[in-house]
């Protein structure tokens, strides 16, 4: 497989991962300000600080107002992490290898930025359609995964493609996890009641989960639990690192590159320090610091791959 | 049914070669779709219009329009009724369109090697020394069985008498086989009956035959070569139909920087190092294959990559140096060399050309200016172009001092009016001019032409250009038996 395309298979996936995840967040939060929380009025600050590159000044005048605060994320093109740039960005990836990707992917990737893209989605998001499109566009990218399965081959591209989305899966879990729990002073010893922890659980699609197999007074323990040890769950650091494992070892065995094995004790280095984490090891390093390192790491490896497999030096 | 109607207010110029009704009567080959159409009525095909273009969108079959740095994808218009063909013309073409590629691949072999052609005076060596295609560069190197224009566009239009005429000769990197292609697959959906009823010729082994020729030239005598296909990359305009094509035959589409030359070999790289490529099909332009010998500044080609090919360790398609026979000062010399390397007379005659280094035809063109059109030799897309008919007297002033400054760059022809085709739009049939762009393949065995090609339209009433740089459509190209 041509590097350019590995390349290419690799950001497609991590940019449509992050669609998916910044839309759930807009979501979720959009739909929870429209209620009058039990935490005061809702601010979109912490969506802004992940998915953003705002200053304090430029914060403090929108995130208050749900309008401003969706132009800017969705389509703003000044915000390099907004949904239209990476929208933008995995589609360039998709047409520059297209003979690669089935024309089922390419359509509905095509699909996604023409939705994106569309004159009219600036007014839908400052009126009464902006939960509509917001759905609307969230399905899109549940239907981008679902026409990956079952119509993508299993071979070199899929694995990159799946490293990618992965990678980014794990990344993205770790910052709205920080997020939520920087609001309260990563402070595991506290139990805050399930109100405060719905936002993170509903970002991270697992609230039904949480309400069936976590019982006890120990939420904010409970919730990291799921967020980074659960391993059926589908959002946890630790899943999308175990399947990152596999398509790993599959690209490393079958392109036997020169740097193998230091790639695999980089990676072994990252998913062990989760894998086998525990509470009194996490209190230690503090929270902050395990949740900043897991993902600085991780996109340190990530730079590691591209110069391994898709540098074109 | 409002669309009986549609039928009777169809207005033909008198003069012209309409395809589909002579004289007030439908002509039988289009009696079929004039059926089909009285079954729809005006809404229908609007919504079938509409269909068209939503599925030319989705599919991202565009070609992007950089206006105030935006990129803007339009679709390349689409008319949804088709240019239909008989059997009988189709059979004329066919012949008439191998003949010519026939002689116009010995020509490139001569003059490249022997130059017989020019030493028996045929053509005359200046033409030859002054074009700026030929080049140098590539004399002497043997190609595999000496075929050069292994994929080809020859543009012909239809007179006012219904004649065929080859407009020009397009042996470079001829596109718009994809939309050919596309078309058809769009017309399935607009009227599935009528094209299985209506005995139309199937165009879609088009990139099934393209792939077997292209295996056929491997240098290395291998079960199975490997074949990329080359893209100057996702800003061409044509990078669409090279996504196709790959897609269609199963091979990697590569960008100049994939690849790598290493002793005379190209490679491309993997993700497991180093892969020998046997045939390109290259739709970068000559000047841009090999910054080491042509443009020293091109980020598209590859260095070092002409040298392979001397070698004969890749094979090209289609051959480098080709622009010499589809120049349009050269285009007046194939009959010539038809009667020359054939020995036949010319099955599909040329457009009058006049060549204005001639002094008397340079008179007879300045004298007759507004029935002329004058085209640059070196450009192509429908731009340098005047229309005598529709030029003011400035322009014509501006274009005489032009071709008395180099008159090897310029040729004249009598304006053609070419013929017209009924198109569906704003809710009406309008005649609209066409021409007709057959794809030919030349393989080890033979010259195979896949039955239809790209009809364009000039969508503007009255307009002669149907280049889609000015304003050009498409439509689906029927050969019915």
């Amino acid at each position: 497989m041509l590097s350019r395309v590995a390349d290419s298979m690799f950001w497609m996936n991590r940019y449509m991962e992050r669609a998916e995840g910044l839309l759930r967040v807009l979501l979720t939060n959009y739909v929870l300000s429209l209620d009058k929380g039990p935490y005061g009025v809702h601010s979109w600050r912490p969506v802004l600080e992940t998915f953003g590159n705002l200053s304090d000044e430029e914060m403090k005048q929108i995130e208050y107002s749900s309008a401003n605060t969706l132009q800017y994320l969705i389509l703003s093109r000044a915000n390099s992490n907004s949904l239209r740039s990476i929208i933008n960005k995995a589609r360039e990836n998709a047409r520059g290898m297209q003979d690669h990707i089935t024309k089922e992917v390419w359509e509905e990737v095509n699909l996604m930025y023409h939705t994106v893209n569309q004159p009219g989605l600036e007014k839908k998001l400052s009126g009464a359609e902006a939960l509509p499109s917001i759905d609307k566009l969230l399905k899109l990218s549940l239907t981008y995964v679902g026409v990956i399965d079952t119509t993508m081959p299993r071979g070199m591209g899929w694995n990159f493609m799946n490293i990618g989305r992965l990678i980014e899966r794990a990344v993205l879990t770790a910052d709205v996890t920080y997020k939520q729990f920087e609001q309260i002073n990563f402070d595991l010893d506290d139990h805050k009641d399930i109100l405060y922890w719905r936002n993170l659980l509903l970002s991270l699609s697992g609230y039904e989960l949480h309400m069936k197999n976590y019982q006890g007074s120990e939420t904010n323990m409970n919730v990291l639990h799921q967020a980074i040890f659960n391993h059926h769950f589908p959002r946890s650091a630790v899943y999308s690192l175990s399947r990152t494992e596999r398509y790993l070892t599959e690209v490393l065995e079958e392109n036997e590159p020169p740097q193998k094995q230091m790639i695999y004790r980089e990676f072994g280095r990252i998913y062990s320090r989760v894998k086998f984490a525990d509470e009194s090891s996490i209190k230690q390093i503090t929270l902050q610091r395990f949740l900043q390192d897991t993902k600085q790491d991780l996109l340190k490896f990530s730079h590691v791959l591209g110069q391994q497999f898709f540098s074109y030096a | 049914m409002d669309s009986e109607l549609l039928i009777q207010n169809y207005q033909t110029g008198s003069a012209l070669f309409d395809e589909m009704q002579n004289s007030g009567q439908i002509r039988l080959p289009y009696q079929k779709l004039v059926e089909e159409l009285k079954q729809h009525n005006i809404a229908d095909l609007h919504l079938k219009h509409k269909l068209a273009g939503d599925l030319f969108m989705s599919q991202g079959i565009t070609f992007t329009v950089y206006s105030d740095d935006a990129g803007i994808e339009r679709i390349f218009p689409f008319d949804i009724l088709p240019r239909i063909i008989t059997a009988a013309e189709w059979a004329h073409v066919e012949k008439g369109i191998q003949q010519r590629l026939k002689a116009l691949n010995l020509f490139l072999k001569d003059i490249y090697h022997d130059q017989q052609i020019i030493k028996d005076k045929i053509i005359p060596a200046e033409l030859i020394a002054s074009c700026p295609h030929f080049l140098h560069e590539v004399a002497g190197i043997k190609v595999p069985h000496d075929i050069y224009v292994h994929i080809s566009g020859i543009d012909l239009i239809r007179g006012e008498d219904g004649t065929f005429y080859i407009l020009e000769d397009n042996l470079r990197t001829p596109s718009g086989v994809s939309y050919m292609l596309e078309n058809r697959e769009v017309t399935k959906r607009l009227f599935p009956d009528l094209l299985s009823n209506a005995n139309v010729r199937m165009v879609n082994n088009y990139p099934l035959m393209l792939h077997n020729n292209l295996m056929s030239l491997s240098p290395r005598p291998v079960s199975n070569p490997t074949v990329v296909l080359l893209t100057p990359g996702i800003y061409n305009s044509a990078y669409y139909e090279h996504t196709f094509l790959a897609r269609q035959m199963g091979i990697q589409l590569v960008e100049g920087r994939d690849l790598v030359i290493d002793n005379h070999k190209v490679f491309m790289k993997t993700t497991s190092g180093l892969q020998q490529v046997d045939v390109i099909y290259r739709r970068i332009d000559d000047e841009f294959m090999d910054p080491l010998l042509f443009k020293p500044d091109s980020m598209l080609g590859v260095p070092g990559i002409m040298g392979a090919y001397r070698k004969g360790t890749v094979a090209l398609a289609n051959a480098v140096g080709n622009g010499v026979a589809d120049d349009k000062a050269v285009y007046a010399y194939v009959p010539a060399m038809i009667k020359y390397y054939l020995n036949e007379e010319t099955i599909l005659p040329n457009v009058p050309t006049y060549q204005m280094s001639n002094d008397d035809e340079r008179n007879y063109v300045f004298d007759n200016m507004h029935k002329m059109v004058v085209k640059r030799t070196n450009q192509s897309g429908g731009y340098g172009m005047l229309m005598g008919n529709k030029a003011t007297e400035e322009e014509m002033r501006l274009f005489k001092d032009a071709i008395i400054k180099s008159p090897r760059e310029f040729i004249a022809q009598p304006i053609i009016q070419l013929s017209t085709v009924p198109c569906f739009i704003d809710g009406e049939l309008k005649a609209r001019h066409v021409d007709l762009r057959p794809y030919a393949l030349c393989g080890p065995d033979g010259i195979k032409i896949v039955p239809g090609g790209l009809t364009r339209v000039a969508l503007k009433e009255g307009s002669l250009v149907v280049n889609s740089s000015q304003g050009g459509g498409s439509k689906d190209t029927w050969v019915i038996d």
